[in-house]
């Protein structure tokens, strides 16, 4: 993958073509077609806005991924962006301990939180295909998902302290601080419900996530998220992205649990499957 | 700021790994066959403009002039208005070409892909089979 990402010799869209053959179809189709369109235009030159008190305004609408931004395969998005100027972390397997490798295999696509339209947890809500918005003071910032209608409140306090009375919750409790031009926040007091991201990533109470947000220039923010959890991960384990800032975009309402039959239908399919298989 | 803005192939490929999952809050592959992509004709009978995700109703009759119904599931509705699709463009009546991954739970039920009006016009209604 690196190789293809860095050999010169390729053009444009043969390294999106050969890259889409390496990764998963979803986001290597998403991003080859969007831009497919925004190659033809330079990474923003513009920086990142400033407050009066000399930080990053980080504020306004921002966005991982999802085909609103990165459009369709052979169909470029409405409104293209820049393309970044930097790529996110390299995606590294989770590391688990024994018991929770051998314990996540035994989940299923209808145990996954999200499909029962929970709130997904930091950091996977991040990643969702759909817009946040980030409202920033300078004692604190608030960032408002339209996925899963949730909502963060991070107060800034420089020793990056807890409240002493948390009780675990989804999204896990958020204190952050400025270490330079980056938001660092640490997030912790998760239950155990929620998944870290894919298929049965499960993780303990003792989850603890810090997220750097880091600002590239005026669309792109660079997002890391170091998770540790001494209850069921070996070591930690890091992911991210890069956030956007997606054009003539605002965050909606998004009322998950208002027509959801399709865990109703998997589970007529798996039925079927297993009938199908004889057992 | 100390990077450097990289070449335009690189800059192509960054998305690559900064993958989303095209459905935000359950799986396309358990619920759905990528490899049966259909084409159906139809007369729409009921749009449920609906989060998690829009279902759009046809009434579809075959050689025999029997009509079945079926129920085809689309994006989010926030996502078909940034993709270029409104609620406005699917009316009662009208009818429509649209292809679809057929459901795997053997009912009239399909993932809507892409939608052909009858002046031609093509949007997409929901996400490539994964």
């Amino acid at each position: 993958m690196r190789r293809c990402l860095l050999n010169p010799i390729f053009s444009v869209a043969a390294v999106a073509l050969l890259c889409a053959a390496l990764t998963p179809a979803d986001s290597a189709q998403e991003y080859q077609a969007g831009n497919a369109a925004a190659s033809k235009l330079p990474p923003n030159p513009k920086p990142m806005p400033r407050t009066a008190g000399g930080k990053p305004d980080l504020s306004g609408t921002w966005q991982a991924g999802g085909v609103s931004i990165f459009g369709e395969p052979g169909a470029p998005p409405l409104h293209p962006l820049p393309p970044a100027p930097a790529r996110p972390p390299a995606r590294q397997p989770i590391p688990y301990q024994d018991w929770a490798d051998a314990k996540r295999k035994t989940f299923t696509v209808l145990d996954d939180p999200t499909s029962k339209c929970f709130l997904p947890g930091v950091p996977r809500i991040v990643g969702m295909p759909m817009p946040m918005e980030i409202v920033q003071t300078s004692g604190e910032v608030v960032i408002l998902y339209e996925s899963f209608r949730a909502w963060r409140r991070i107060p800034l306090n420089a020793k990056l302290e807890h409240p002493n009375d948390l009780t675990p919750t989804w999204m896990g409790d958020s204190v952050g601080r400025w270490q330079g031009d980056t938001l660092v926040v640490d997030v912790t007091g998760f239950n155990d419900k929620t998944w870290l991201g894919g298929m049965g990533t499960i993780h303990s109470e003792k989850l603890h996530v810090v997220e750097r947000y880091k600002p590239l220039n005026y669309d792109s923010i660079l997002y890391e998220a170091t998770v540790e959890d001494p209850g069921a991960l070996t070591k930690p384990w890091v992911t991210g992205s890069v956030l956007r800032r997606p054009i003539d975009v605002r965050v909606e309402e998004y009322e998950c649990i208002e027509n959801n039959p399709d865990n109703e239908h998997i589970q007529k399919a798996m039925e079927l499957e297993k009938q199908k298989a004889g057992k | 700021m100390r990077f450097r803005f990289p070449a335009a192939g690189f800059v192509l490929a960054l998305g690559l790994v900064a993958a989303a999952p095209v459905w935000a809050h359950h799986s396309f592959a358990a619920e759905y066959d990528s490899k049966e992509l259909i084409t159906l004709k139809g007369v729409i009978t009921k749009v449920e403009w609906t989060n998690p995700h829009i279902y759009i109703y046809i009434d579809v009759k075959d050689a025999n002039g029997e009509v079945t119904n079926w129920a085809l599931e689309g994006y989010p509705p926030n996502t078909l208005k940034r993709t270029g699709m409104s609620r406005a463009d699917l009316k009662t009546g009208d009818e429509i070409t649209i292809t679809a991954y057929k459901a795997k739970d053997g009912t009239n039920t399909g993932a809507g892909r892409e939608i052909t009006f009858t002046d031609g016009t093509k949007k997409f209604a929901g996400p490539i089979g994964q």
